[in-house]
């Protein structure tokens, strides 16, 4: 990676998802340590942009490119993506029914830890780690010895993805309305979290309905998506209008 | 004639007379068992009979202890086949097997593997008789739970083994019974083996067993396990089963639920990689207010057979009982062929019954989960199986402290792993660094 290129980097990034054209071209920067702010009406592509830059095999790149760290990131498995620092929290998170929530975080923290050249953690230290997150992230300690998400509520599954962003430590972490089903302590959360991780570096883009929490984030850049582009670029105030106008009259604003 | 001497031959008379399993017996219709002859070990390819182990060396059945058991709570005799009145103690109270033929309609189902009981008559040389609990109850604490581990390794290169287990009124028992061919100690017989293995178990009123049994044998060996089941009123009966396929490997119980409130669950972890592999489970009910609960979850690959045959039949006089049967199949790669059949007979009109059958990729939304959090794909599978496999296991048992104390969790993540380096069609690592 060249010293002027951002940590992500996507250009004119096209997506099929079904047949149908979802990303009509996406073009975007993101920084080491910034924290951009994506907002976009319902099925405006949002999800779609997060889970392609996951590598999801369903979300078909047509044209365009991704680069991440220097590294072409669309020629990479989503294993290799998530070793390389990509975090990608899921809106809805899946339950793995049977599989310990700590053996499967500890399983996949010793695969990027591998990947970092740093040595696996033991269970006995992990667990220590895991139950320190696990408190000041508000869920329960009990939630770490059952099934990933089995019988979790929706925000205990926002915890739950938390909790592994916290111990996984990415370079860049793409969160997708994880303050949605939140109550007022689990927003705060997120808020404390995002803020710490941004300053040992990690980079953020956050996907949000919300002026709230998006004002406690301080973002660096908020950018509008609609129809599959990137319609606008700004900054707070940009939110601030969406939350006053919505997504319709902000749209209309643009064209007059 | 010995008493002995005349038993093998009255079996073999029988067989004879009625012939092996025909080729479209229901039962066996889609992983029909290899002939008579070659669990006589008369068949033209057999290997010698003869066999490396010596039964000083552990083949055969081993003892081991497990947990805390006080002494005397269980009597142990392994017996000699081929002396009289050892066979005599062997086969005592055991109910001889029937011909379809000679059955009641409804117990035809019952009877279809009679075949395998008159070969294994006509080939059994060794058993083990366990009675488990002591001798009196009056000794006994009220909590007290009987811990045993049972290995078996083949001593002979054909072989019937036995094994009767009476778990005495009352009595709550584990059993770990583990037949692995693993050949790291050296004391099992090395040639591929046939082996019609019958046991036979008995709860008495109250009695609970938990059984995990793993099944591993190897891959050109011919096995089948016959379990045959009794239990008296408020026994309960817990099964889990880890088995691996081979050149043929059968899997059959028949679980008798004849005391009032008898309970039964059964669960089958089947790993098939391009091999054969059925389980039956038969659940009969009989007394009143019995539940039975059949659950089956095979992963097959490569050019796998992997049948799961489950048949509950409730009884006229079997008021109130309760049956469930589940059974998944999930091909893990290649082509294999899944078959499940669940079935139900229904003989009473007051009872609560429920079954079903599906077929089924592993979730992709979790396998993408897992990898999106750095686990390459294969890990991420294993991680996935494993999680059914022990919940899955988790229902038979439904004790959680059971299960932890068992170490079920490093057994089962063996026996998925070996699954998926069976798999000649799973993601290795170097394609998938190369991928990466």
């Amino acid at each position: 990676m060249t010293h002027a290129e951002p940590l992500l980097q996507v250009r004119d990034l096209r997506v099929d998802v079904g047949g149908r054209h979802v990303l009509k071209s996406i073009s975007l920067d993101v920084p080491a340590g910034a924290l951009v702010v994506l907002m976009g009406a319902n099925g405006s592509g949002k999800s779609t942009l997060g889970l392609t830059l996951a590598g999801h095999p369903r979300y078909g790149v047509v044209g365009g490119q991704a680069r991440f760290g220097g590294q072409d990131l669309l020629a990479m498995s989503p294993e290799a993506r998530a070793r390389a620092g990509l975090f990608v929290s899921f809106q809805a998170p899946p339950e793995i029914p049977g599989v310990k929530n700590n053996l499967f975080i500890r399983t996949a923290l010793n695969a990027v830890r591998e990947a970092r050249g740093e040595a696996p953690l033991d269970a006995f230290d992990f667990l220590g780690d895991a139950r320190a997150a696990a408190t000041r992230l508000g869920l329960p300690e009990a939630m770490l010895a059952r099934p990933v998400n089995d019988g979790f509520s929706g925000g205990e599954r926002k915890r739950n993805e938390l909790l592994q962003l916290a111990l996984l430590r990415p370079r860049l972490a793409m969160l997708d309305e994880i303050d949605s089903g939140m109550d007022v302590d689990g927003t705060r959360a997120v808020v404390d979290l995002v803020q710490s991780l941004r300053a040992q570096g990690t980079a953020f883009v956050v996907v949000s309905h919300y002026l709230q929490l998006i004002e406690s984030l301080q973002p660096d850049a908020v950018l509008r998506l609609d129809q599959g582009c990137i319609a606008e670029i700004g900054d707070l105030a940009l939110a601030q209008q969406i939350a006053r106008t919505g997504f319709v009259r902000a749209a209309d604003a643009l064209e007059a | 004639m010995d008493h002995a001497r005349a038993d093998i031959l009255a079996a073999r008379h029988r067989l004879q007379d009625a012939g092996w399993i025909p080729r479209d017996a229901e039962a066996f219709r889609h992983l029909p068992p290899p002939p008579a002859a070659v669990w006589l070990g008369e068949a033209p390819d057999a290997a010698s009979a003869g066999c490396d182990a010596h039964p000083l060396s552990g083949a055969g059945w081993t003892l081991h202890p497990l947990g805390q058991t006080p002494q005397g709570r269980v009597d142990a005799r392994w017996l000699d086949a081929a002396d009289p009145a050892q066979r005599k103690e062997l086969f005592a109270g055991l109910p001889l097997p029937i011909h379809p033929d000679g059955a009641a309609p409804g117990d035809t189902a019952q009877h279809d593997a009679a075949p395998f009981a008159w070969v294994h008559h006509a080939l059994c040389r060794h058993g083990l008789r366990l009675r488990i609990g002591g001798e009196h109850d009056s000794g006994r604490g009220a909590a007290e739970t009987v811990w045993i581990q049972l290995r078996h390794q083949p001593r002979s290169a054909v072989e019937a083994p036995m094994l009767v287990i009476d778990v005495q009124d009352g009595v709550h028992c584990v059993l770990v019974e583990t037949h692995h061919r693993h050949h790291r100690d050296g004391v099992a017989c090395e040639q591929p083996v046939v082996q019609n293995l019958h046991t036979h178990i008995r709860l008495g009123a109250g009695a609970t067993l938990q059984h995990l049994r793993s099944v591993q044998p190897g891959a050109a060996d011919r096995v089948a396990h016959h379990l045959q089941l009794q239990l008296g009123p408020d026994a309960r009966y817990e099964q889990g089963l880890i088995a691996t396929g081979s050149r043929y490997h059968l899997q059959r119980q028949v679980v008798e639920l004849a005391g009032d409130r008898a309970e039964a669950r059964s669960a089958g972890l089947l790993l098939a990689a391009g091999a054969d592999l059925e389980q039956q489970v038969r659940m009969h009910h009989t007394g009143e207010r019995t539940r039975s609960h059949v659950e089956a979850l095979a992963l097959a690959s490569g050019a796998a057979r992997a049948v799961v045959n489950a048949h509950t039949r409730i009884a006229p006089g079997a008021a109130d009982a309760e049956v469930r049967q589940r059974l998944t199949g999930v091909p893990t790669g290649g082509q294999p062929r899944l078959v499940l059949r669940p079935h139900l007979e229904i003989h009473h009109d007051q009872v609560q019954a429920a079954h079903g059958a599906t077929w089924g990729a592993l979730p992709e939304d979790a396998l993408f989960y897992a990898r999106q959090r750095g686990l390459d794909e294969r890990s991420a599978r294993g991680l996935i199986i494993e999680g059914m496999a022990s919940a899955l296991l988790a229902r038979a048992f439904g004790d959680p402290l059971f299960i932890e104390s068992l170490d079920l969790a490093g057994l089962l993540s063996q026996a998925v792993a070996q699954h998926l380096s069976d798999d000649p069609t799973a993601p290795t690592t170097q394609q998938e660094a190369a991928h990466g």
